[in-house]
């Protein structure tokens, strides 16, 4: 009877409080503003009842309860401040502090250690009990967290923290009674764990037993901002700590969506900001060499010389590419400067490489233009299909949702990679196809499900268009040829369709494996995929395609993209130029412009006369890029501004100093299409300027004086002129999820899903003399070009020289053993690197990381373009090995 | 310094676990897997198989089972009757009861100590012993007692320790 009853009205403190079925006396507590201590809680963890600080005393019965952990009763009569209490919770602490070493003078947690100031709370000093000895540090090498367990209080929070959040189950507890302490696998040091240094425990620890090693710079933080992390696609919600204008560290933010977890980067790798190397003055080429210049003299230079050749050449002749690095309103403002200033729509920005499959595909077939849904709806998924994609490296907040949901909520998880990955451990179906042949897989199992009769024909039927078309492009792809084709076994296929198929509901998730080998085709096929059995934005259903950078969704959405003004508006549609003509009183050009690689073809064959690049490091990260140095080396002018002096930096005519994301305000759109705040947390280093202010100063000396006095009011400019970006900015209500589904809504295009049928067409086929195919691939403590992740000093010390991985057999055929020096060939380029003999790859094929600024692996690739993206394949090719004498 | 050496010759002789090893301990997986709570019976079983829980399964265990290997590892060391490290075959445990103590039972663990050349809770180099002690074995009346083997020997002294251990490493 009492299950029915929806309030439960107890007594707190002598005042009756009511709650809900399934609160904790804590929770009510909090709720009501009664305050008591906790050290083993935290909401984002399940309770223990470890610490039993938090006991309360119920008056009827004089039980001591551990709030936490019980739940509220009617007619409970509870005291949280009786004597009883104040006596217990007096004595919990004094055992805790007489295993606990003096040293809180000296100890890095400072007042930021709960222990003590809870023990000052209750006025607790000089410990009379008889002092136990614990086991002090343990020698670890890894320059990020170091463990002094005699400062543990077994609260298990670390524990907790990776077992529930980060599903990465390092540490539990070990031994029993007072030998007890969080131990790894073996009692190993970190470095030699299942650790991956996320900093989640660290977030979580409670007094100064896990801490940060090799700080940067030392001090009690007096300023904490919260701001969005500059690496990845996720967007991270992060809290930098500062003092003296100095980065001290970076926790996770409890909020957006990483809830209280972090990786590795996010939370050792910012340091980059405070680097020695940053750019403070700007640079100019004097005879030759690039030398200190003043701003003015500086942006005379660029404004001049663009000036020049566009009086001269004509506005075509000039080109801008942006950065998916940068915030939305910079990339508004630089799609505004080429377009309004320079009078052309050669716009483009780096992610374009790889992120236009997923805007053609998906647009195409779903009408969305990124991910579906938020990645909490993930965890609601009966199946999830991940293909193309190692989040664990390259999106790591996906990887923790993906084995939450296969963990905690019983997901079923098809991975579809040849690779072996962190995830393979994870999997109820592994499917390890050819390179290149996933288009060929995804058919095999959408004509299988068409076959079986496992479609939503509902959905199929009333909600979308074209799908007597799909079932007769899928004819040749029977179980037998699918087979043949991707190497995968007829009853894994067979067995795919049925677990996607059954599921209630059925999420796909994909990464550059699928963008960058595929192309358009991968996307629409997964797509297809989707609608076949109705997967198209229900909670737990959906796609999610994943995105290398920080603000690869918004760079595009500010229209810093050659075809398109911000917020998808054809730049050859009258109808959208005017809205924008109107607004900025200027005319704007009306023929498409080129993209990021058709600029630098352009640069070549001498069109191009001057470029200006934000943010972007196209020498080393492009195709080619001894063909791209030729480009942007015959350019009459070229403007470079970024943090740190690149590669393309060198060629350049005029650098000039940009400030890091810690050191400016905006927004960063992430892969989820959630619209994240930026905030200064330092004065920007030097000179340096943010990069919007740059294009303003840049303007405003060609004549051109833009009405924008912050960031914010570019925002408002934006949300005017693109109303679905309006509708989810109310900044910081966008952190809820609940406001989060407008945005998607708004920006559904017209019509129904259409099934686009898609053709298997082979690649990487066996080349003479090109033995094995290459995959590249993020790692975990490197970023991008490693521009930023190389300048953080942690990163640094932990990313392994280049490598080469061989599978056994291979390496055994080449000779090669462990560490030898390789030559990695491919039909345009070469690379070195050292080896490494694994199992995680079948024979023929080799995996590289991607970013290590010490070689260049993108020399191995051509520029070959997807005919419907015009992105080049940069992520597998066909390469000989030699083993370097 | 000895008890290092001792540590490292141990170690050397711990089994070094094959593929087939692991096939094995997979298939006594599987058979105990379906039961509701099958962690403790699986490790109880591959102790009953190996005399032993070798590191090198704990991450099998714990794959079969959906648990990460720490919590495994976490079960193992909780438990005073689960261990990690090879045992003897015999197991030579010294009560040090109260009636034992007070009739000589710590020289008897001296002398055994001596004879076998380990401490508490090690193993021999052959693996041959392990010595424990234990709180109290139940026939006090025989007083000072030890175990060895399963096998009850009462009345201690100097004497009889030597008879029974007399032939052991240490003992010569």
């Amino acid at each position: 009877m009492e299950k029915d009853v929806e309030i439960i009205t107890i007594t707190l403190n002598g005042v009756e409080v009511s709650g809900h079925p399934g609160m904790t006396i804590l929770d009510l507590a909090h709720e009501s503003g009664v305050d008591i201590p906790t050290l083993c809680y935290d909401p984002l963890l399940r309770s223990i009842g470890a610490c039993r600080l938090c006991v309360v005393e119920e008056e009827h019965s004089g039980a001591l309860l551990a709030s936490c952990v019980t739940p509220i009763a009617s007619g409970m009569m509870i005291s949280a401040n009786s004597p009883r209490v104040r006596e217990r919770r007096r004595m919990m602490l004094e055992l805790m502090l007489a295993s606990h070493p003096d040293s809180c003078l000296v100890c890095d947690k400072g007042n930021r250690c709960e222990l003590r100031r809870i023990a000052s709370d209750m006025g607790i000093g000089a410990v009379e009990l008889e002092r136990i000895p614990q086991p002090a540090i343990i020698q670890e090498i890894n320059p990020f967290i170091e463990r002094d367990l005699s400062k543990c209080i077994l609260c298990a929070k670390c524990i907790r923290a990776c077992q529930e959040l980060v599903v990465n189950g390092a540490l539990d507890y070990f031994g029993r009674g007072f030998a007890t302490k969080p131990a790894t696998l073996g009692n190993l040091p970190l470095e030699n764990s299942e650790c991956t240094f996320c900093g989640t425990c660290i977030a979580l620890c409670p007094t100064g037993a896990l801490r940060e090693k090799d700080t940067p710079y030392r001090g009690t933080t007096s300023q904490v901002v919260h701001t969005t992390c500059p690496f990845c696609g996720c967007g991270c919600n992060i809290c930098l700590e500062v003092k003296d204008d100095q980065l001290i560290r970076a926790r996770p933010g409890k909020e957006g969506i990483n809830q209280g977890t972090l990786c590795v980067r996010g939370a050792y790798g910012l340091d980059f900001v405070n680097s020695p190397e940053r750019l403070t003055i700007p640079l100019t080429r004097v005879e030759g060499s690039l030398e200190e210049a003043s701003w003015d003299k500086a942006i005379d230079i660029a404004a001049l010389g663009f000036k020049h050749i566009k009086e001269k050449y004509g506005p075509q002749a000039l080109a801008v590419l942006g950065s998916p690095r940068c915030t939305n309103e910079e990339n508004y403002l630089l799609s505004r400067f080429a377009r309004g200033v320079l009078g052309t729509n050669n716009v483009d920005n780096g992610s374009s490489l790889y992120n236009s499959a997923t805007r053609i595909g998906l647009g195409q077939s779903l009408g969305f233009l990124n991910s579906t849904n938020p990645l909490s709806d993930l965890e609601h998924a009966e199946t999830i299909l991940l293909i193309g994609a190692d989040p664990s490296s390259s999106a790591p907040l996906v990887e923790y949702a993906v084995k939450r949901a296969v963990k905690q909520k019983g997901a079923r998880l098809i991975l579809v990679d040849p690779r072996q990955t962190e995830l393979s451990s994870f999997s109820h179906l592994w499917l390890r196809p050819r390179v290149g042949t996933d288009v060929a897989l995804i058919n095999g199992i959408a004509k299988s499900i068409i076959d079986e009769g496992l479609l939503d024909e509902e959905y199929v039927s009333r909600r979308t268009d074209n799908f007597e078309e799909l079932s007769k492009s899928l004819e040749g792809y029977t179980l037998d040829f699918v087979e043949r084709t991707t190497g995968v076994l007829a009853q894994s296929i067979h067995q795919a369709a049925w677990l996607f198929a059954q599921a209630k509901e059925a999420a796909i998730v994909y990464g550059s494996g699928i963008t960058q080998v595929s192309g358009s085709s991968g996307v629409m096929s997964l797509a297809n995929l989707a609608m076949l059995t109705g997967n198209t934005g229900a909670q737990g259903g959906g796609i999610y395609p994943l995105q290398k950078e920080n603000n690869t969704q918004g760079a595009c959405d500010m229209g810093s993209l050659p075809d398109f003004l911000p917020g998808y508006q054809s730049v050859e549609d009258a109808k959208s130029r005017r809205q924008f003509e109107e607004c900025w009183g200027i005319s704007l050009p009306t023929s498409r412009g080129l993209t990021a690689l058709e600029m630098m073809e352009e640069a070549r064959s001498g069109r191009i006369k001057g470029m200006y690049i934000v943010g972007e490091n196209p020498a080393l990260t492009f195709p080619r890029p001894d063909l791209i140095r030729e480009a942007l080396s015959s350019l009459t002018i070229l403007v470079v501004q970024d943090m740190f002096l690149t590669e393309t930096g060198e060629l350049a005519t005029a650098i000039l100093p940009a400030a890091s994301f810690a050191e400016k305000e905006g927004t960063f759109t992430n892969f989820e299409g959630r619209v994240n705040k930026v905030q200064r947390a330092l004065n920007p280093q030097g000179e340096s300027l943010p990069d919007g202010e740059i294009i303003l100063k840049l303007a405003s000396r060609m004549g051109f004086l833009l009405p924008y006095l912050s960031p914010k009011e570019i925002m408002e400019e934006v949300c005017e002129l693109v109303p679905w970006y309006g509708e989810d900015l109310g900044l910081e209500e966008s952190r809820k999820s609940s406001t989060w589904g407008s945005i998607h809504q708004k920006r559904l295009l017209k019509g129904f899903p259409r099934f686009c049928p898609v053709e298997y067409t082979p690649k990487f086929e066996a080349g003479d003399g090109y033995p094995f195919v290459l995959i590249v691939g993020t790692t975990l403590y490197q970023f991008g070009s490693g521009s930023r992740s190389s300048r953080s000093s942690r990163l640094a010390k932990f990313s392994p020289e280049p490598f080469l991985e061989v599978s056994d057999p291979d390496a055994r055929e080449l000779g090669i053993v462990l560490g030898d020096g390789v030559k990695v060939m491919s039909r345009v380029g070469e690379t070195t690197a050292r080896a490494r003999i694994v199992d995680t790859l079948p024979p023929g094929m080799l995996f590289m990381p991607l970013s290590s600024p010490q070689n260049y692996v993108n020399a191995l690739f051509d520029v070959s373009l997807d005919p419907q993206t015009k992105t080049p394949a940069l992520k597998a090719c066909r390469v000989r090995v030699e083993r370097i004498l | 310094m000895q008890g290092e050496g001792r540590k490292n010759l141990m170690m050397s002789e711990q089994r070094i676990i094959t593929r087939n090893d692991q096939e094995q301990v997979r298939k006594t997986i599987a058979d105990l897997q379906d039961q509701s709570w099958p962690l403790i019976p699986i490790l109880e079983k591959v102790q009953e198989e190996w005399g032993y829980i070798p590191p090198e399964f704990i991450p099998t265990i714990a794959q079969a089972l959906g648990l990460f290997p720490s919590q495994v590892q976490g079960v193992i060391s909780f438990y005073a009757q689960l261990y990690t490290e090879p045992r003897g075959r015999k197991v030579v445990r010294v009560c040090r009861g109260t009636a034992c103590h007070v009739r000589g039972g710590k020289t008897i663990l001296k002398l055994v100590k001596r004879h076998l050349d380990i401490e508490e809770g090690q193993t021999t180099p052959d693996l041959e012993y392990t010595l424990e002690t234990v709180a109290c074995i139940g026939v006090c009346a025989l007083a000072p007692n030890i175990v060895i083997g399963g096998k009850t020997y009462g009345h201690m002294n100097p004497k009889k320790v030597e008879q029974l251990l007399g032939h052991t490493k240490g003992g010569g």
